[in-house]
């Protein structure tokens, strides 16, 4: 035993995530069993299909690509620098590799044994939940770029009291069934599905002539294994049961057994007297229950929203979101993955929201409720980056009709906006000051005025077109006929495609925005005000890079592609000579949403204003570093877009 | 005790775990292992000077590597009972208040269980052993019978080849912070024993690659060039 060379180890884990989120004493039993490894270039440390090897690594050194194989073709899908892990995927699942691991440079790597981290998993909420946020969305290596914004975080914000995983569920008690459905083995296949359907569940757990567990047969068995299978109805449950069965005590905790359910793909654990299968059956505790008990888990907000028509019950659904957030955020969750969440809880209230007035309008609009609309979402919430309820901008367009009918039509659709906008308001959503709402009639228009309104603002790039573009550009449709906003999209490139003065005059606009930083790289803030020495994160920084990001899209001509951040991991595609700055604004633009939403929720506002001697010295340096690709873009895109010329 | 050991001065009997790990390295590996199925010790010590014969070993640190692995469950630091007066020598390697000092009888039997029938490695091992020996010899050992490798010479014979003329090497180009650096091995604090012997194992696993490459396969060659 080595004290100097653990310390070596520890300290260097201890950079990054999710490891840092460990104590001192956990980090050091994981530093004691780690395996240094060596691998030259062009070595693999494992192949795809490979079964799970014991540990799982943490790049010290060099340089690891992650890489798919598919139709003879080879496709990098990662690649690792130092403090990465990866090989994760198959810590939890016991999976095979599901890419192969290739050595780009000689590499150094800490290999951990899974049987340590396991003990480690189970008793740290937060750092599975940093695994299970990275696995649901899709992440095959856990990233280091988050720590600074980790760092970020800690000096903003307390931590939420961690009680192991049930903070995520919002309530103590985890529900489960303990009246269970058994069957003696030799019963029929036929009596035990009676027994099923008059209970009303979905499975039926067998026990031999002791009440001991030694089976389970769930509604799907049915289905595969007798129906599909063409066996009869005679047929004995013990040949149709899946055997053996994982069995627990009931108190073992609701991390473990949650994990328990994970790691072996489990729809249902079985409750014993004393935990093990040689012990009376006390409970069953399904997927369908974990779920309910996770409160405020994504999926479950999404269903209760789904399932009610009450605006008052839509408010709470969202301040529970808000609650959610809070939580991701303060976990260093993965900003995509936020992001995508919070859109989609927001979207499905907006769809629930024109789903409650067709209800109240439809009828007594028989004509017009037949004509085809599409609600777009503007902005930010039309980028997906709308993480707090700050101003709706939103917008309908529908299906040209003969003139006779367009009053009717409009009258008919403005209903509509208005009741929406009624919904969101009452839900939290602060209402657009520029008035950019589907209840104003302005944006409440037929295609061809849609199209028109774009050929203006394209042909004749005055002060306001730019203003209004800057957020028209940026819509996404939410409910109704896609097509039509697919019809908008064509129009606007095909406009675009002839009049090159136009995307000089959005960068020209992209180039107003106010420099964060002053001569002595000190941040500029409000001279006046109500927000007096505060810092405007969203003018001084979000925007530019909002605009940036735009103006490249249109500029590529990228369809579909909303989010600031992904927009620039699109163009460090298409611009390879640019990748690592496109790639660094996108982070920085991360970065900012980050502590935009994290001052929002602290101050109860928009988040908008930072006071910069509030922040640590760390945050200001973070800060100051987002804003570097900042300045290089709009050199860069100076020059392309020749402002000199137009600025004479 | 013989008469013999009288003619040949011998002040010590051997101990019995002396005897022990002579039967034991009786049995030698075969020549034609290959590389990655060899068992290494790597090893460093920190001394109270320079000098063999006046001074100490203080700190003694290992690890173990088997196949470009290595286990740091199977690492080891030890702080000896030696006599700290040097003060030259605490300045550099700052080790004030060793920790649990273990008596050296302990330390001789433990350290000749530890490196088994493997391959002992360090950098300048010459020295470390010279040290190690000294403590062994106390116990009736008159040399340790492992083979040994001292990786700054497998550098410069991987990088120079085996004819080179170390005179004309420049002072410091085989420094274990020189190599160390010019083979991407990150060095934290360096002057501890156990950080050396680990940043010393992380070498060799370079140094070893490297080898395979130039066409050096197993035990055999490995060992050529002593």
């Amino acid at each position: 035993m080595s004290n100097v060379i653990f310390n070596r180890v520890k300290e260097f884990l201890n950079r990054f995530p999710p490891f840092h989120f460990l104590d001192s004493t956990n980090l050091l039993t994981i530093a004691q069993v780690v395996e240094v490894r060596y691998f030259a270039a062009g070595e693999s440390l494992f192949q795809k299909g490979d079964a799970a090897q014991e540990y799982f690594f943490v790049l010290r050194e060099g340089s690891v690509h992650l890489i798919d194989h598919e139709y003879g073709k080879d496709i990098i899908v990662e690649v690792c620098d130092e403090g990465d892990v990866f090989g994760v995927l198959a810590l939890l699942g016991k999976r095979p590799y599901i890419l192969q691991a290739l050595a780009k440079e000689d590499s150094l790597v800490y290999a951990i044994p899974v049987r340590t981290f396991d003990k480690i998993l189970q008793e740290n909420s937060r750092v599975s939940l940093y695994f299970a946020a990275g696995f649901a969305s899709g992440q095959v290596v856990v990233r280091r770029d988050l720590s600074q914004v980790q760092k970020a975080r800690s000096e903003f914000k307390e931590m939420s009291q961690d009680n192991g995983l049930m903070i995520f569920t919002g309530q103590s008690d985890m529900k489960f069934s303990e009246d269970v459905l058994c069957v003696q083995q030799g019963t029929s296949i036929r009596e035990a599905t009676i027994a099923m359907s008059e209970k009303g569940v979905g499975s039926v757990v067998i026990t031999d002539s002791k009440q001991f567990p030694v089976g389970i047969i769930t509604d799907k068995d049915i289905r595969n294994r007798v129906v599909a299978a063409g066996l009869g109805y005679d047929v004995l449950v013990e040949s149709v049961m899946t055997t053996p069965v994982i069995t627990r005590r009931k108190d073992a905790g609701f991390a473990p057994l949650y994990l328990t359910m994970i790691k072996n793909r489990l729809h249902h654990l079985i409750f014993t007297e004393d935990g093990s299968d040689q012990s009376p059956v006390t409970g069953i505790l399904s997927d369908h229950d974990i779920l309910l008990s996770q409160g405020n888990s994504p999926a479950v907000l999404i269903n209760a929203l789904m399932n009610t028509w009450e605006v008052s019950e839509m408010a709470q659904v969202r301040n529970r979101a808000e609650r959610l957030l809070k939580y991701y955020l303060e976990n260093e969750v993965g900003m995509e993955f936020i992001a995508n969440i919070i859109s989609e809880i927001n979207d499905i209230i907006i769809q629930r929201a024109v789903q409650i007035a067709k209800k109240k309008y439809d009828e007594a609009h028989p004509e017009a409720s037949k004509v085809k609309f599409c609600f777009l979402s503007l902005g930010s919430e039309g980028r997906e980056e709308q993480l707090l309820r700050t101003d709706l901008d939103n917008a309908i367009v529908y299906e040209d009709v003969p003139a006779d009918q367009a009053e009717a039509v409009q009258a008919y659709m403005l209903l509509i906006g208005n009741e929406v906008i009624d919904i969101l308001l009452h839900c939290g959503f602060e209402p657009c000051p520029g008035d950019m709402m589907a209840n104003n009639p302005k944006w409440c228009q037929p295609l061809s005025q849609w199209k028109q309104y774009f050929s203006d603002w394209i042909l004749v790039p005055d002060q306001k077109a730019l203003m209004h573009a800057t957020i028209f550009f940026d819509y996404r449709p939410v409910y109704g006929h896609k097509a039509l906003s697919d019809a908008m999209t064509d129009h606007i490139y095909q406009e675009i495609a002839g009049k090159s003065v136009f995307l000089n005059f959005l960068a020209k606009n992209a180039l107003l925005n106010p420099a964060p930083l002053g001569f002595f790289k000190n941040f500029i803030v409000e001279k006046s005000g109500e927000h007096r020495d505060k810092f405007d994160i969203k003018l001084r920084a979000m925007m530019p890079l909002a605009d940036l990001g735009r103006l490249l899209v249109l500029s590529h001509r990228v369809v579909g592609i909303n989010n600031t951040f992904r927009r620039f991991e699109k163009i460090a595609t298409l611009e390879p000579q640019y990748k690592e700055l496109m790639l660094e604004a996108g982070k920085a633009y991360e970065i900012l949403m980050r502590m935009r939403a994290i001052e929002g929720l602290k101050s109860g506002s928009s988040g908008r204003y930072i006071q910069p001697d509030a922040l640590g010295k760390l945050q200001r340096q973070l800060l100051k570093n987002a804003f570097a690709p900042i300045d290089e873009l709009q050199r860069i895109m100076s020059v392309r877009f020749q402002m000199e010329y137009f600025n004479r | 005790m013989g008469f013999l050991d009288f003619i040949f001065r011998k002040k010590t009997s051997k101990s019995d775990f002396v005897v022990q790990y002579e039967q034991f390295l009786i049995k030698k590996q075969s020549e034609f292992t290959p590389l990655d199925q060899l068992n290494f010790t790597i090893l460093d010590t920190e001394t109270t000077g320079l000098d063999i014969k006046k001074d100490y070993i203080v700190s003694f640190g290992a690890v173990k590597m088997k196949g470009y692995r290595l286990n740091l469950e199977q690492s080891w630091e030890v702080y000896l009972d030696a006599p700290l007066q040097n003060e030259a020598s605490l300045k550099i390697h700052e080790i004030l208040y060793p920790i649990e000092i273990s008596p050296i009888k302990d330390f001789a039997a433990d350290f000749l269980k530890y490196i088994g029938r493997d391959i002992i490695v360090g950098h300048h091992i010459g020295f470390d052993l010279g040290m190690l020996e000294k403590i062994l010899k106390s116990f009736g050992l008159k040399q340790v019978l492992n083979p040994i490798l001292d990786t700054q010479a497998l550098a410069i014979r991987l990088e120079q080849g085996p004819h080179f003329d170390r005179r004309l090497m420049r002072k410091g180009e085989y420094a274990l912070d020189t190599l160390c650096e010019r083979y991407g091995i990150p060095l934290d604090d360096r002057h501890t024993a156990a950080g050396d012997a680990f940043l010393t194992a992380q070498l060799l696993m370079k140094l070893l690659k490297l080898a395979e490459k130039k066409g050096i396969k197993n035990l055999k060659d490995l060992m050529q060039v002593y």
